[in-house]
């Protein structure tokens, strides 16, 4: 019946309990759900069959990985359905997925069980060119299967304050990324323009771009010079564009009316995610108390359901690090308080037009965090289904962050039914 | 275990003048049927459909298909024979090197258009539904299923 994973879990279900339990669940999302929760090791014969020329392999990216290292192994998953799995590599004493071969295909095991045949992803004609400026175009922008992503700036002012939100390791990972890869930690527009202009010659390949950096608090108004960037560099990649506005996103700090109305007006950007992070202010000011210090929960949100006014409905999301809610000793006592806590604070941003997604925290060695552990799947497809379940309620689009122009949010894969 | 096509179905596959037409269903299991769709025989004796549109009805019932083990009908009909293929949505190709082929030979072809995703269709059962042989069945095997003046002297 009951699982007890990596020793020091609680008893929880497994994958087969819990897909029998939730039969109006897709498997494969819960199936990548528990990849994620879990994470993957590559067993030997798996990465003998790797293939450099085609498949893609761990990339620079915000944020580190569960084993803290940076290894030349792949980016990570996707299922048949064309569901993709973020993950990353993690110690075998965590009771990962392994990735194996079977029948000459990648596949997932647990247990030295077959789960499901799975695909690397393919790595684009682009992260074999340099810019003209020298730099691994790989470096500038990173790619999922359909989306190329810009991480113009990978420090964040809140950590200067030793305000960093305490699931997070933005900055550990980039001082990491960069002495090890060499990776810059501030791009020049220039550079971002001519990646993406070199990455948009392999037709098909892209459906997004999505820019998201650190928080910067400077300026005449707190998040004024982060605006000021994040303009520069949106205008750099719309010189590659025909139309004015492109298929984009941004995850940012939360901005005024003004400062939202600028980046709008000035720039090809199609929506706006600011991310809450957990959906419960006591909990928020503990979890991330830069955050709550500078702009305070109630006005992050209100921020957000202003945005609506201007991005337009289904166009303006947050994002929460689900599971990190759970983190002791603030966060919720049971996953029930706060399933419930957190769908009642969704449900009042769907009404207002602003939709909410969650990312399976993974606890990383380099945050605040590292010793804590994250929610059972039971939870994480109540979750999905229930925030789901406020898209179809208030009719509301998740387009530009679903299961293609993201790929990180097992709610938003359900929304490809919308 | 796939049911692989026969010759005749790929020759009637690669015949431009052949109506194809995919059926789906959606959660209420009511019928949504496109005809015209582009739909050819894929290299591992699959089929594979080409969906244009990512908002389609079509393809959110291919979604639910392979999520939760539904199967498609397809009819492929020209000149007097007609076929259908019962199938199981086995794969939905958004990305790869299948994915941008297709993409690169449909924009070749038709111009500045979109291709949403490949989706891949394993054959399960193929049953003639050819008028003769509809015919032959029925005069043969169900003998009482016409009218009586049709053999009246």
């Amino acid at each position: 019946m009951a699982q007890k994973e990596a020793g020091k879990r609680k008893p929880e279900l497994a994958l087969a309990e819990v897909v029998a339990k939730y039969p109006g669940f897709p498997r494969l999302i819960a199936l990548k759900i528990d990849v994620q929760r879990r994470g993957v090791h590559y067993t030997e014969r798996a990465l003998a069959a790797v293939d450099y020329t085609i498949h893609q392999m761990r990339s620079p990216y915000l944020f580190g990985s569960r084993d803290g290292q940076i290894k030349d192994l792949p980016e990570s998953l996707l299922l048949r359905d064309g569901t993709t799995i973020l993950t990353d590599p993690t110690p075998l004493d965590q009771n990962p997925y392994h990735v194996d071969l079977i029948d000459g295909k990648f596949a997932l095991v647990d247990k030295g069980e077959f789960v499901e045949f799975t695909d690397l992803w393919p790595k684009p004609l682009y992260y074999d060119k340099k810019t003209s400026t020298g730099i691994p175009m790989s470096h500038i922008a990173s790619a999922r299967p359909q989306r190329l992503n810009v991480f113009q700036s990978s420090y964040c002012h809140f950590w200067a304050e030793d305000q960093g939100c305490k699931f997070c390791d933005i900055v550990t990972h980039t001082k990491q990324q960069k002495n090890e890869k060499g990776v810059p930690t501030r791009l020049k527009p220039s550079d971002i323009s001519e990646t993406i202009r070199e990455a948009l010659k392999e037709p098909g390949r892209f459906t997004n771009i999505c820019l998201t950096s650190g928080s910067v608090l400077k300026g005449k108004e707190l998040f004024d010079q982060e605006v000021d960037f994040y303009i520069e560099t949106l205008q750099a990649i719309g010189e590659n564009f025909t139309t004015k506005k492109f298929p984009s996103q941004l995850i940012s700090s939360s901005f005024n009316e003004k400062q939202l109305a600028r980046l709008y007006e000035n720039s090809g950007l199609m929506s706006y995610t600011s991310d809450l992070e957990v959906l419960n202010e006591d909990v928020f000011n503990w979890v991330c108390p830069g955050k709550a210090s500078k702009l305070g929960y109630q006005e992050w949100k209100n921020r957000l359901v202003r945005a609506v006014d201007i991005f337009g409905r289904g166009n303006v999301g947050t994002g929460l690090v689900s599971g990190s809610e759970l983190a002791q000793p603030h966060g919720f006592k049971s996953e029930s308080d706060a399933l419930k806590a957190t769908l009642e604070e969704a449900e009042y941003l769907a009404e207002r037009g602003v939709t909410t997604v969650y990312i399976v925290w993974v606890p990383r060695p380099g945050s605040y965090f590292h010793d804590q552990q994250n929610a059972s799947l039971e939870y994480y497809v109540q979750k999905a289904q229930g925030l789901h379940d406020l898209r179809v309620k208030y009719k509301l689009g998740v387009d530009f962050d679903d299961y293609r122009r993201c790929g990180n949010h097992p709610d938003s894969d359900l929304s490809r039914l919308l | 275990m796939g049911t692989p096509l026969t010759q005749e179905l790929l020759t009637l596959l690669a015949d431009g003048a052949t109506t194809k037409v995919l059926a789906t269903i959606d959660e209420n299991g009511s019928p949504h049927a496109v005809a015209g769709v582009p739909l050819h025989a894929g290299d591992t004796g699959n089929l594979l459909y080409s969906e244009y549109f990512e908002s389609s009805a079509t393809s959110k019932n291919l979604t639910r298909s392979i999520w939760f083990d539904g199967i498609v009908a397809i009819t492929l009909s020209n000149a007097g024979q007609s076929f259908q293929i019962k199938g199981r949505p086995l794969k939905n190709h958004i990305t790869g090197p299948l994915f941008l082929k297709l993409y690169q030979e449909i924009r070749a072809i038709q111009g500045n258009v979109n291709l949403a995703a490949v989706w891949e269709i394993e054959p399960l059962e193929i049953i003639d539904e050819s008028l003769d042989t509809r015919r032959k069945y029925e005069d043969t095997k169900r003998p009482f299923f016409t009218h009586l003046d049709r053999i009246a002297r």
